[in-house]
């Protein structure tokens, strides 16, 4: 086993215990879950063999049943829709007002900053009452709108000052080089400096997708009908619409997950290297 | 002379207008994003939270009067039965985010930055969880800890035959066994870190193995104080991710065997109950606030602590 590591003899002991522990352990936390999920999806009665007990014999009724009776891509769909549209709102949003407040000088500039940067201090939830009552007063409760609104408003502060810190190490002679080309600020910001800075507007934006991808607590707030669910939300449902039929809860689960890890799978390299700033490659 | 100077100011002034005319325009929707969804939410909380206001009157909040100003206050820290323990627990939550989370995924990112085969692979399976959701993994260990068919209580049963119950219903286990559903993935952050372990200078540490210093020692004397900045603003998000819970304690307990969480309350005060009291909601909302304030303030000074170490160290 110790031949298939190329570099580690040469750290020292210490160091190299702790990094085979942790190598170790960061496998175990995330394929427990997962795994025992698949297996116990395949078990006929989990409450016959439990535990981490292999099944008796394969049983894939649950998973016949679910692609049935659950649509799982009108949710997954749900999910994709709502977080796309409000990610591309509130990045390319954010990426304008960043460069603002990045790059050029005016009055209140500091008021600016200080009024977003207060939106990292405010906790989302403790807004819930006055924004539930906006929603249903804008007339939009239970639908996708009203999720897409609140999704590309809250989260400022994080993109915000991700984007702000790119635009801040993006060279200014850049800049004077395309305003004396005879660049209008409009074309400066489209051509020249949202490409440069697009490593950081990635890191955002994934990190605002994954957030309104994983997002449950408002889109259990606002959205009542079944078939406009994302699929957090439709998760709650699961434990009174299975009751007793563990098999089929476990299946639907195993469907549920499914979709964004396959989706991962084949994107990783894009979210590796966004999520680390452009640092490490996937 | 003057016609020539005059043409001049016309045309900066018209520049001056163009540019004025940009930063508005960029700025507009942003400023109306955080009207919108902040500033006027935060006024309504903090103005309702002097007022009675609940299922009796749903469209018009009452102010309690000055004398009484603080009723919804005295309400909440006196009467209502979850709101110590659910503040408590809210900060705890913060605090394991900051001392637990951050340390486990610095120590994590520091492996994953090893030159050593087969390390993608073990990286990219640790984000899985972060893709799936809090809501999604909430679900997978409420299956995990049931006593019927769960892996936790063969577990405990090793060390304690006896052990027959259902850990998220006892007191003090439900607390652990909620925590150990989320505190362990932290995929998303230790890929910020490890981008910026990735980004310090090669020759930085080239330089510090020359004076003798490698693997966790280099980590713990160059890398890390390199990444402080990165440090911080996880922690912040980590320290506030975890006062804000929810999700989990919405799959795991409901509030049952002491673990509510202030978001926890908030909700259910505003909405869930039947009797809803929205002043009330909103009097721990803006509690929720100026906490959080604080544990971010805290964010700082713990991270100023090792300078202030060495400005003592030199008088």
């Amino acid at each position: 086993m110790k031949t298939k590591f190329k570099n580690l003899n040469q750290l020292p002991i210490g160091t190299r215990i702790v990094t085979i522990i942790s190598l170790i352990w960061a496998s175990i936390v995330s394929l427990t879950p997962i795994v025992w999920l698949f297996i116990s999806s395949l078990k006929k009665d989990p409450l016959a063999r439990p535990g981490f007990q292999l099944p008796e014999s394969i049983y894939l009724e649950g998973y016949i049943s679910t692609f049935r009776d659950l649509n799982v891509m009108q949710y997954f769909g749900n999910s994709m829709f709502i977080s796309i549209v409000s990610v591309v709102i509130s990045i390319v949003m954010i990426s304008m007002s960043a460069y603002v407040v990045a790059r050029m000088e005016f009055w209140g500039k500091k008021l600016v900053n200080l009024m977003l940067a207060t939106t990292l201090f405010i906790p989302a939830t403790a807004l819930t009452y006055p924004v539930y009552n906006l929603i249903n007063r804008l007339g939009i409760y239970n639908t996708r709108t009203a999720l897409i609104l609140i999704y590309a408003c809250s989260g400022i502060a994080v993109s915000f000052f991700v984007i702000k810190n790119y635009y801040e190490h993006v060279p200014k002679e850049l800049e004077d080089a395309a305003r004396i080309d005879g660049c209008g600020y409009m074309q400066t910001f489209w051509h020249i400096i949202f490409p440069v800075a697009r490593p950081g507007i990635m890191t955002a934006a994934v990190l605002a997708f994954l957030n309104n991808w994983n997002e449950y607590y408002w889109a259990s707030l606002v959205i009542i009908d079944r078939e406009k669910l994302t699929v957090p939300a439709l998760l709650s449902t699961f434990t009174t619409s299975f009751r007793t039929n563990y098999n089929g809860l476990f299946s639907a689960m195993v469907i549920i997950i499914l979709p964004p890890i396959l989706l991962y799978c084949i994107f990783n390299k894009f979210f590796i290297e966004a999520l680390s700033g452009g640092a490490v490659k996937g | 002379m003057t016609t020539v100077k005059q043409k001049n100011h016309t045309t900066v002034s018209k520049q001056e207008w163009r540019r004025r005319g940009f930063i508005i325009a960029f700025l507009a929707p942003t400023l109306l994003a955080f009207c919108i969804f902040y500033l006027y939410p935060l006024l309504t909380v903090f103005f309702t939270s002097f007022c009675k206001w609940d299922y009796t009157n749903i469209t018009n909040p009452q102010f309690w009067g000055f004398a009484d100003m603080f009723n919804n206050y005295k309400y909440i820290f006196t009467t209502y039965p979850y709101f110590w323990e659910a503040l408590l627990n809210s900060t705890f939550w913060a605090l394991l985010g900051i001392f637990f989370q951050i340390p486990l995924a610095t120590i994590i990112a520091l492996a994953f930055s090893r030159k050593i085969k087969g390390i993608k692979l073990i990286r990219n399976i640790y984000i899985i969880p972060c893709m799936i959701s809090s809501a999604a993994l909430g679900m997978i260990f409420l299956q995990l800890y049931s006593p019927l068919y769960g892996i936790i209580n063969p577990i405990i049963q090793i060390f304690n035959p006896e052990f027959s119950g259902n850990i998220l219903l006892q007191k003090g286990t439900a607390f652990w066994a909620m925590t150990g559903a989320y505190i362990f993935f932290t995929g998303t952050t230790t890929l910020m870190i490890l981008g910026n372990i990735m980004a310090v200078p090669e020759e930085i540490r080239e330089a510090a193995m020359l004076d003798g210093a490698s693997g966790l020692k280099q980590d713990f004397l160059i890398t890390i104080p390199m990444i402080k900045n990165t440090l911080k603003t996880v922690s912040i998000l980590a320290a506030t991710s975890g006062f804000l819970l929810y999700n989990e304690v919405f799959f795991l307990t409901r509030g049952a065997a002491g673990t509510y969480s202030i978001s926890y309350v908030i909700r259910e005060l505003a909405i869930n109950s039947p009797r809803s009291q929205f002043g009330r909601a909103n009097t721990v909302a803006f509690i929720q606030i100026i906490a959080g304030m604080l544990i971010i303030l805290f964010v700082n000074v713990v991270y100023e602590i090792p300078s202030l170490c060495k400005k003592l160290r030199r008088n």
